[in-house]
């Protein structure tokens, strides 16, 4: 059963332009200029109950627009969408019972009181019953570990800690489809890693549909079975996250005694150099220092080692696959070839 | 417990968090105005040699000064001020998808703290009705009365904090309906002061019911089917800016881009 459904659903913002400086700001006093911008272009999918889907792109891409979309906040501007059988736009009170968003960037709790007081306004709010209260608190409480926070002011716990209280504040109701946008924002490895494996636990136990945002793809691999990918508003992908990799492909990383340049490597293996990747600093991805990255079908590995062995030292080798961060970076960019190619 | 109650509770033990701030913002906002018409009453009757301002002595107009300090605390608040920049701030969406109204939410959290100085404000007058022989169940209503005058300053304030979802800049509008609040609701001066010929600016706004209102039934210069029509038409004012709100916010809401996140 589809707990989600979206059709070609477009969504834009008119914002007022204003130009810089002194002459800039009369002008808007005055004539005030007015830009157009597409958040969202023709999206369609669905969603299964029970489903916890990732939701990736860049900033700008969409992600939070989407959301806000599905959580009623906001309308279409065109196209349909229906969660749980219903326009979200309409907020009905039966589907704001069912609901939950949660913004990493956005307090939803208020600041100058305890949890434990917030709470009780949640409960009072949602009009749960005070026995199923107590016990869904309790439960969430003991899967985040922060029973002995409860009665310190929210503006005094750490971000960690607030994230893991907005979270109990946005699942004390059980709703049945959560929105998540970058829960783990600003979290350290712990925190996060605790968040992450709470909200597999909560999947997992109550079937809720899930849907989660996030720049950290540790988030994205390790919880979801579903990737969706937007650029500039559109839906360039929606599969499994294993559909991202190409098939038989993989990474072979070498460390080497010499310094060659990638154009080097290429010559000497064959291999494109837009498939060598080199840690000598000028590239921002992770690879160990001294590294060299080729990016490679089964088929080439052997042939490209040997070659690799006969015009140089090979100190160190291993084989992975590719992770999704590298995919998804792949994706992007070529994508943003393809448009630069398109313009011009 | 009803959601209602539970925001009432809430927006008090926000409001009391801060003990100093609580207890200086019970007296605080009063002060200044009484202040100033203690000092211009002294300068026409002392320094001046008046006997009378329309029909007012000098005891009556200190009497006036006094008694509407206890009004002027109860009425006004800042939740229309907050209503504007959830809606300029996208923090609205925090209360927009909760099963609640927005708007009536974020006026009974921010009530809480002002109905427990309009209790302080009822205990010391009680007390001091006491002592000078003023009638305490005039008291008691003239309070019910600067209550409702609460509500219509918020409903007032809540239907121009709408042209946040069009302009995201609706707090000029709201700092204007405050200074034309302190003309005509009479914490500066007895509205019976106005020319005659202007009489009508007050008299066609609900902000006379604020506090010159309250302090005239409280002090006995208004009969009780004066106070009764008053509050007559303090609850007219509440259904139609109900309904007005209803309608503005439901406009304003289709224009709401959520901003942030």
């Amino acid at each position: 059963m589809h707990v989600i459904e979206v059709d070609r659903v477009s969504r834009s913002f008119r914002s007022v332009k204003k130009k810089a400086g002194l002459k800039g700001t009369l002008e808007l006093l005055v004539k005030p200029e007015y830009q157009e911008s597409q958040a969202l272009q023709e999206v369609s999918f669905s969603i299964e109950a029970g489903a916890f889907v990732g939701l990736i792109g860049a900033n700008g891409a969409g992600k939070t627009t989407l959301l806000k979309i599905l959580s009623g906040l906001i309308p279409a501007s065109s196209g349909k969408a229906r969660v749980l059988g219903v326009d979200p736009f309409e907020r009905t009170l039966d589907f704001r019972r069912s609901i939950s968003l949660v913004m990493g960037q956005k307090a939803q709790l208020w600041w100058d009181l305890p949890a434990v007081d917030a709470f009780d306004l949640i409960q009072a709010i949602y009009e749960i019953p005070k026995a199923k209260y107590q016990e869904r608190l309790h439960t969430l409480a003991e899967l985040l570990d922060v029973t002995r926070l409860f009665q310190t002011q929210i503006r005094r716990l750490s971000l960690g800690e607030r994230m893991k209280m907005e979270l109990i504040g946005a699942l004390l109701h059980w709703p049945k489809v959560i929105f998540l946008d970058e829960p783990t924002i600003g979290l350290d490895v712990l925190a996060a890693h605790k968040l992450r494996e709470f909200l597999r636990e909560f999947n997992h136990r109550e079937k809720a549909t899930i849907i989660l945002t996030s720049h950290n793809m540790d988030d994205i691999e390790r919880l979801c079975s579903r990737v969706m990918i937007l650029r500039s508003g559109k839906m360039i992908y929606d599969g499994k996250p294993e559909g991202l990799t190409k098939k038989g492909e993989r990474q072979l990383s070498v460390r080497l005694l010499e310094k060659p340049t990638a154009e080097e490597l290429s010559r000497q293996t064959g291999v494109a150099s837009s498939q060598i990747v080199l840690a000598n600093g000028e590239t921002e991805e992770e690879i160990p220092e001294g590294s060299v990255r080729f990016t490679l079908g089964n088929e080439q590995i052997v042939g490209t080692l040997q070659k690799l062995m006969q015009s140089y030292q090979v100190i160190d080798m291993s084989i992975h696959e590719p992770d999704l961060e590298y995919v998804i970076q792949r994706m992007y960019e070529s994508g943003e070839s393809n448009e630069a190619k398109g313009s011009t | 417990m009803s959601w209602r109650l539970a925001a009432l509770k809430n927006g008090f033990q926000e409001d009391a968090a801060y003990r100093v701030e609580f207890f200086l913002s019970i007296f605080s906002s009063a002060l200044v105005p009484a202040a100033i018409q203690i000092i211009l009453w002294y300068a026409l009757f002392q320094l001046g040699g008046q006997t009378e301002v329309a029909g007012w002595s000098y005891a009556q107009l200190i009497q006036y000064t006094l008694v509407s300090t206890l009004f002027t605390q109860v009425r006004g608040g800042d939740h229309d001020f907050d209503l504007q920049e959830m809606i300029r701030t996208g923090s609205l969406s925090n209360y927009l998808l909760k099963p609640i109204s927005a708007v009536e939410f974020v006026y009974l959290r921010g009530v809480g703290g002002r109905l427990f100085v309009a209790l302080v404000c009822l205990c010391i007058g009680t007390l001091a009705f006491a002592a000078f022989g003023f009638s305490i169940p005039r008291l008691w209503g003239a309070m019910l009365l600067a209550i409702a005058g609460n509500v219509i300053h918020y409903q007032i304030g809540a239907v121009l904090a709408t042209a946040a979802f069009l302009w995201e800049e609706a707090y000029s509008l709201l700092m204007v309906k405050n200074m034309l609040v302190q003309l005509l609701s009479g914490e500066l001066i007895p509205l019976n002061l106005f020319p005659v010929a202007s009489q009508w600016i007050w008299k066609s706004t609900p902000f006379y019911l604020y506090v010159y209102g309250p302090t005239q039934y409280a002090l006995g210069n208004w009969t009780h089917s004066e106070y009764l029509h008053g509050l007559g038409m303090a609850l007219a004012w509440m259904m139609g800016l109900s309904v007005l709100i209803r309608l503005s916010w439901g406009w304003g809401i289709r224009k709401y881009s959520s901003l942030g996140g």
